[in-house]
């Protein structure tokens, strides 16, 4: 299949279940406002699912974080993905990202955290592009976030808000910006005690808006459109380490021209804080 | 026997009064204790301080209890500043010496 026509159909499933989104009690789908603690290292392993009609992509993601100050932490996400597409399956190493977040606002009460970061992703364009379907977009894209979050011994509550500007490859394509909208929730059923498991029950509803995406400025037609998800999940907690997970169902979409619509996407994390 | 046993018992009995003797305690009063996961912060920070013995955390009454040698003492203007680095807020400090 010629290159530039796998880029056409390719749907790049996972391209924004991206980071930073490990951080403790982060939403799973959205983005929350934690980051690590001065000096700690996080490492974590994601392991994700998207699947869309005949189109079904997983990754495994190795992410490394480092907490700089205690409010400001930055990191790499190392994806491996396998891609299976109706007449097509490749896999290999796709793009690595770069990540930050800083933690601009953050009110503390007993028992009680609310806070505000910005963040900013990077995907660098590293990913083979030959292969079909293709491994990445051949472009580096950014996206960039806000993120609001009250967390107390009982409830949670997060809302983010996620832009993705897409860059344009060699040849002249380029997804169109991405919009991300999430409103989490969550509820801890028994009181924490410290080196104790810590169970809390997460309800996530996610909106994606997407542009069109476009061949050297001329928009295609079966491109962007809205989809809203909501989202069931759970986060296990033991000391300094953590074990998240989610899955993404489908409420309502309004994708442009003939498109698949999302079946689900699963993304559950282990992650370490050191 | 019986005198071996007591003085054994009798050494232990001071061995301990004088481990006891030798520590510090802290009790911070901290705001913003609401996940023990990220409570984790604040055990790491200080007990990558040298002379730090033992790192308590009541969650729930958002209470840390930090326990040094003797010869480890800290003001609280450092300890303040090891807690807003794990991500928290210091609201009051007490100190109790064993």
């Amino acid at each position: 299949m010629p290159r530039l026509y796998s880029f056409l159909l390719a749907n790049f499933l996972l391209l924004l279940l991206s980071g930073p989104r490990a951080f403790a009690h982060d939403p799973i789908f959205g983005i929350g406002p934690h980051v690590l603690f001065k000096g700690g290292l996080e490492t974590s392993l994601h392991l994700d699912q998207a699947s869309a009609g005949a189109s079904k992509d997983s990754e495994v993601v190795l992410e490394i974080a480092y907490g700089i100050t205690g409010d400001w932490s930055a990191g790499i996400e190392l994806p491996y993905v396998f891609r299976d597409e109706s007449t097509a399956s490749s896999n290999g190493t796709s793009d690595i990202e770069l990540f930050t977040k800083y933690r601009f606002w953050r009110e503390d009460s007993l028992g009680v955290q609310e806070s505000a970061a910005i963040s900013l992703l990077v995907n660098v364009d590293n990913a083979d592009e030959k292969v079909d379907p293709p491994l990445g977009n051949g472009a580096v894209d950014s996206v960039i976030g806000i993120t609001y979050g009250y967390e107390s011994l009982k409830w949670y509550r997060w809302v983010s808000l996620r832009k993705l500007n897409p860059g344009r490859n060699s040849a002249g394509f380029e997804l169109g910006d991405k919009y991300l909208l999430d409103f989490a929730g969550g509820w801890r059923p028994k009181p924490p005690v410290y080196r104790d498991p810590d169970t809390v029950w997460l309800l996530e509803l996610n909106a994606e808006f997407a542009d069109r995406a476009s061949l050297n400025g001329n928009d295609i037609a079966d491109s962007g459109g809205t989809e809203w998800f909501l989202s069931p999940g759970i986060f296990w907690t033991s000391r300094n380490f953590a074990v998240k997970a989610g899955l993404q169902l489908p409420l309502t979409s309004d994708l442009n021209g003939s498109q698949e619509d999302s079946d689900y996407r699963f993304s559950s994390t282990f992650e370490w804080h050191l | 026997m019986k005198v071996f046993l007591l003085v054994f018992v009798t050494s232990l009995f001071g061995w301990s009064a004088s481990s006891l003797a030798s520590s510090n305690q802290y009790n911070l009063r901290v705001d913003g204790l609401a996940c023990p996961f990220c409570a984790y912060g604040i055990e790491k920070e200080f007990t990558r301080t040298k002379g730090v013995v033992k790192v308590d955390i009541d969650m729930v009454n958002g209470l840390v209890i930090v326990t040094t040698s003797t010869d480890k003492t800290f003001a609280e203007a450092e300890l303040s500043e090891i807690i807003n680095n794990a991500g928290f807020t210091m609201k009051s400090m007490s100190q109790a010496g064993h």
